[in-house]
């Protein structure tokens, strides 16, 4: 049996940060979820980062000849933007090589995050 | 308005830095360049006017940030910074010093003809600065710098102990009032990181809003307006006005 989803007043409040990384070599989703999660775990340990609710909700690939950028949308609680933010900029290597993430901007709908900060080529719509 | 004010010598990077929202950088040299080839910082004032040039006439899309030229010195002890210090002070806009050393640390606070002592803390316990010297380097506006690489390059086992390094500073300016600024220390577009993003981790080392927001860009204009004015000073108070 599915679970009934909760009423919304007892849901958490969520904010979206769009987010564009740039990298030596290509990134997959897995490689974004598994980067944020392991910085955040350094930087706040595993009792801070439960608190955040870190979810990254989809990662758009923007490659193009010389340069690995890639781009996505995470999900994280409203009270803790902050927090989630200070996660992006301490993420600085992946298998050795470099690689660097930063905040396009925060949203309140993954609608808005999209069309204001990642900017869709009208083909991936 | 927010200010980088530690960038490697690679004027490219200042465009970088203009795209991610700085209004202001400074390049750094390295004193030790300097002297061994004594054409960097004229060769790095020419790229950075050639920049400009180059921004004029693309009436960009992004704005390019305004460029001044440091020198970060190298010193072996006091006799040496002193030198160093009196043969930079007139060729460069910035002058920082490479501390670490205690002798350095406190040679460089003491010395008002220095900007920024550039990470007092390097491969050390404790932060590198005590009551002493904080006070010393408000009276004599020595800023002390919070450089995010020294941060993000440590190991992540090792990190909490940069960031006590970094509190304790912080502990010291909120007594003393000692300008604290913070840097990214660039060598490629791969260490910059966004100006909103830094106020955000400055959190993580104790820092409102307001302090990170200061340490970005009011202390760096503080340095960039004493620093105008620097020649027609007599002593401190008098100004020679023409």
């Amino acid at each position: 049996m599915k679970l009934k989803i909760l009423p919304t007043h007892l849901r958490d409040k969520k904010r979206y940060l769009a987010f564009q990384a740039i990298s030596e070599i290509p990134l997959q989703r897995e490689d974004v979820i598994s980067l944020i999660m392991e910085s955040s775990g350094n930087l706040y340990g595993a009792c801070g980062t439960s608190q955040l609710g870190l979810w990254v909700v989809k990662v758009w690939d923007y490659t193009t000849p010389g340069a690995n950028t890639v781009k996505g949308i995470i999900r994280c609680k409203r009270e803790e933007v902050d927090k989630a933010r200070a996660v992006i900029p301490t993420i600085t290597k992946y298998k050795g090589k470099r690689v660097v993430f930063q905040t396009l901007g925060i949203s309140g709908t993954i609608k808005a995050a999209t069309t204001n900060f990642i900017k869709l080529k009208a083909a991936d719509e | 308005m927010f200010f980088d004010f530690h960038i490697g010598n690679h004027p490219e990077l200042a465009v970088d830095a203009g795209k991610m929202g700085y209004s202001g950088v400074v390049l750094t040299a390295c004193s030790r360049d300097c002297i061994d080839h004594p054409e960097t910082l004229k060769n790095l004032r020419e790229s950075a006017d050639n920049l400009k040039t180059e921004g004029k006439t693309l009436k960009g899309e992004t704005k390019l940030p305004t460029i001044h030229i440091g020198v970060e010195i190298e010193a072996k002890n006091q006799v040496d910074l002193k030198k160093k210090v009196q043969k930079f002070r007139k060729k460069a806009d910035v002058i920082m010093v490479h501390g670490g050393d205690l002798q350095i640390n406190r040679a460089a606070a003491e010395d008002p003809r220095v900007d920024i002592l550039s990470h007092p803390y390097r491969t050390r316990l404790d932060s590198g600065i005590n009551h002493v010297l904080a006070v010393k380097a408000a009276e004599n506006r020595v800023a002390m710098e919070l450089n995010l690489k020294y941060f993000l390059f440590t190991r992540p086992n090792q990190r909490y102990r940069v960031l006590n390094q970094f509190r304790q500073i912080m502990k010291l300016h909120r007594q003393y009032h000692v300008p604290v600024i913070i840097t990214s220390d660039a060598r490629s577009p791969y260490d910059l990181r966004h100006p909103l993003d830094v106020v955000a981790l400055a959190a993580c080392f104790g820092m409102t809003k307001e302090e990170a927001g200061d340490a970005l860009s009011k202390t760096p204009q503080e340095i960039m307006e004493r620093n105008e004015i620097r020649d027609e000073v007599i002593i401190p108070g008098v100004k020679l006005v023409k």
